[in-house]
């Protein structure tokens, strides 16, 4: 008991006089006005319908995986979607492990009504087999980070997972047609969710002075304010949802909020689509790679719904994705590595700069290696022509004594190199280049045009 | 033996290893380390007053661990135990007395080799917290296949396909200013030890014995890599509050 009061987090009266007296002159203490978002920063992971989201220092990461379930008994042709929030205790020394508190299954609830009963998601689309089989799509929200306003990162952060997710293609098959044959994504592409809209939802704090609203408040803020308002939108101008608790407030400032919450949806919108168009680009990249070398292989057409993308062409592809990103990184220098930890503290723009320049930056705090170090191994190692990295990777590491040397070594000379055209040259197989000549045709045509 | 491995390594290598630290606000220190693999971890501590059953003289650690999806089951807690274990031997646990430590992992992304990838993440999360440590404890895991070779570094398909695999902490190659002798344990340098050893399917002791040797010589360039990556990042100012 005494160790539990010991550990909690409180704001001082003085801090809470400070941010109430500078918010009456319209200041936050980040710095922000008061109808300022923090800057968002979506990444996504290895696998299809796993996305991190970072707003300003709150981080929430959104998975999304799918089974097949028996549909409930008065919707016997829809899928069902679920939400399963977890306040990790990663996220805030309060959270505990195991039993979530009340904020927490509010997160849940606010989600899920802003998406499921809303319907963003095509629920008749997951139906197999009428009143027997359906597809039940699982979101799980992991809170990684506390830096206030969980409910819209953690909304983001489920939209952008539902939008990059893709399940298995499955068929009606067998003697009596009542089978169902799941296609593993070697034979046959996945299909993503078909989602209508994006509901987002945005958060308004509500101080004492009814003047003083602000938009997303950081963990300062929250601990201060009197009422909360969580408006779920769409870019189209629909109201999803709305949840209000705390301090009345007049009716003249809800609409207010409303509107704004529109064109603030408006923008974020477009941020997850970018995001997620990018990483739809890069994911078709790589299965050209990966098709392009496996003419040779044969492809394991066996039923084991094994679901890995463990061919070597394909490893290929996200190793070279991998030195894309060694180079971009090292290229950038160290100074940008070192200024990107003290910017995720600030919360400043870098992180969306980041951002953009590797789109499928899956690890993007990844510090693979430094440049002294890749120059001290290029200067041991010798060059190695690109074709023959593998082999060379193989000669070299084969020995008995000298064992484990990670990747890193031997792939050193890219770093120096500019990353865009030699990654593609690097790869070998000529198919590739007859796939990027294109590119580069129209590069020397647009210059030619100059 | 030359061996097929499916991504195209050899026997001896490991995958490319990315870790980076500080990358949580609220946690007092965080890690995350990703060898396709991904684990993150984060420590809150010390926190005052030790759990019911520990002893109030020391200082106490407690390991959460979180799967990426589902529930915690029986294997959560059987990692939570040997993470717990592992990290009270290198953690000084007479500094900080009637204290706790808790130590969160996340599983990001599970491909093979994941006890020891969250191991070293918790490591570096315990050093960016600034908990007192002996030593560092690098972890690898070995793999031993039918015919008798040993491959490092799984991935999860390996892990299940093979005889048996192990998981194997060893403590961190030590750099030091003091005299050669006085750093050896009954003769032997520290990094000869071994911290921790799991075990899964069957193997012969001339197996295992392979697998040391080869896991002991991966900890060396791991601890190597482990070693740049900090001293790299010290230079940071420290985090307030």
């Amino acid at each position: 008991m005494d160790a539990r009061l010991a550990n909690t987090w409180r704001l001082t009266l003085n801090e809470k006089n400070f941010i109430k007296t500078a918010l009456l002159s319209e200041i936050r203490i980040d710095g922000r006005k008061p109808f300022e978002f923090r800057n968002i920063s979506i990444n996504f992971g290895r696998e299809d319908g796993s996305a991190e989201v970072q707003l300003g220092q709150t981080r929430v990461m959104g998975i999304v995986t799918a089974k097949f379930v028996q549909p409930y008994r008065d919707r016997p042709n829809e899928g069902t979607l679920a939400i399963y929030p977890e306040f990790s205790p990663m996220a805030d020394p309060s959270f505990e492990a195991g039993r979530s508190g009340e904020s927490a299954v509010e997160l849940g609830r606010i989600i899920d009504r802003g998406l499921r009963e809303s319907r963003a998601v095509d629920t008749e689309s997951l139906c197999i087999v009428a009143g027997k089989l359906v597809w039940a799509i699982r979101i799980d929200i992991l809170i990684l980070d506390n830096g206030g306003n969980l409910v819209d990162a953690a909304n983001i952060a489920a939209l952008a997972a539902l939008m990059t997710f893709r399940r298995p293609e499955c068929s009606l098959g067998g003697e009596d047609g009542q089978e169902v044959i799941i296609h593993p994504p070697e034979m046959r592409d996945p299909l993503p969710l078909i989602v209508h809209h994006l509901p987002i939802a945005i958060t308004f704090g509500f101080f004492i002075d009814e003047n003083v609203v602000v938009i997303d408040p950081i963990l300062n803020e929250e601990a201060v304010m009197a009422g909360r308002m969580i408006a779920t939108v769409n870019a189209n101008g629909d109201i999803c949802a709305i949840q209000k608790a705390g301090e009345g407030v007049s009716q003249r400032v809800i609409i207010q909020c409303l509107q704004l919450a529109i064109t603030k949806a408006a923008d974020i919108t477009k941020q997850i689509k970018a995001a997620v168009e990018a990483y739809n680009s890069e994911r078709a990249l790589q299965k050209i790679k990966r098709e392009t070398t496996c003419v040779g292989n044969n492809v394991k057409g066996d039923q084991n719904q094994t679901l890995d993308n463990k061919g070597i062409s394909e490893l290929v592809g996200k190793y070279m994705e991998r030195l894309k990103l060694i180079s971009v990184e090292s290229y950038a220098s160290q100074n940008i590595n070192a200024e990107e930890t003290k910017s995720l503290r600030r919360g400043t723009d870098s992180n969306c700069i980041k951002f953009n320049s590797t789109p499928l930056s899956w690890d993007p705090y990844s510090k693979c290696v430094d440049l002294e170090f890749l120059k001290a191994s290029v200067a041991s190692q010798g060059l190695s022509t690109a074709s023959e990295e593998k082999e060379a990777t193989g000669k070299e590491k084969g020995s008995e004594a000298e064992s484990a040397g990670p990747y890193e070594d031997v792939n050193s000379k890219w770093s120096a190199v500019d990353a865009s055209t030699t990654e593609m040259h690097v790869i070998g197989p000529k198919t590739l280049k007859d796939a990027v000549k294109p590119k580069n045709k129209r590069k020397k045509k647009a210059s030619s045009m100059i | 033996m030359e061996v097929d491995r499916e991504d195209g390594r050899s026997q001896n290598q490991l995958r490319p290893l990315a870790c980076s630290r500080n990358i949580l606000h609220r946690a007092h220190g965080s890690a995350s380390w990703s060898q396709d693999t991904k684990v993150l971890a984060a420590v809150y501590g010390p926190k005052a007053g030790t759990k019911k059953n520990e002893n109030p003289e020391k200082a106490c650690i407690e390991v959460i661990w979180k799967p990426k999806t589902g529930q915690i089951g029986k294997p959560e807690k059987e990692y939570e135990m040997i993470l717990k274990r592992t990290l009270e031997s290198v953690c000084i646990l007479t500094v900080n007395p009637n204290t706790t430590t808790s130590i969160i992992v996340q599983v990001v992304n599970d491909d093979g080799a994941l006890l020891p990838s969250a191991i070293n993440a918790a490591c570096m999360a315990l050093v960016d917290a600034g908990i007192p440590m002996k030593h560092l404890a690098v972890a690898v895991c070995c793999c031993v296949a039918k015919s008798g070779y040993v491959i490092l570094d799984p991935t999860k398909l390996e892990e299940q396909k093979m005889k048996a695999f192990a998981y194997l902490v060893f403590p961190n190659s030590v750099h030091s200013v003091l005299p050669e002798g006085s750093l050896r344990v009954e003769g032997e340098p520290i990094e000869n030890g071994i911290i921790t050893s799991v075990t899964h399917g069957i193997m012969s002791v001339d197996d295992y014995f392979y697998c040391l040797e080869r896991g002991r010589a991966a900890s060396v360039k791991l601890s190597d890599f482990l070693r740049r990556n900090l001293q790299q990042q010290s230079t940071d100012s420290s985090k307030a509050g």
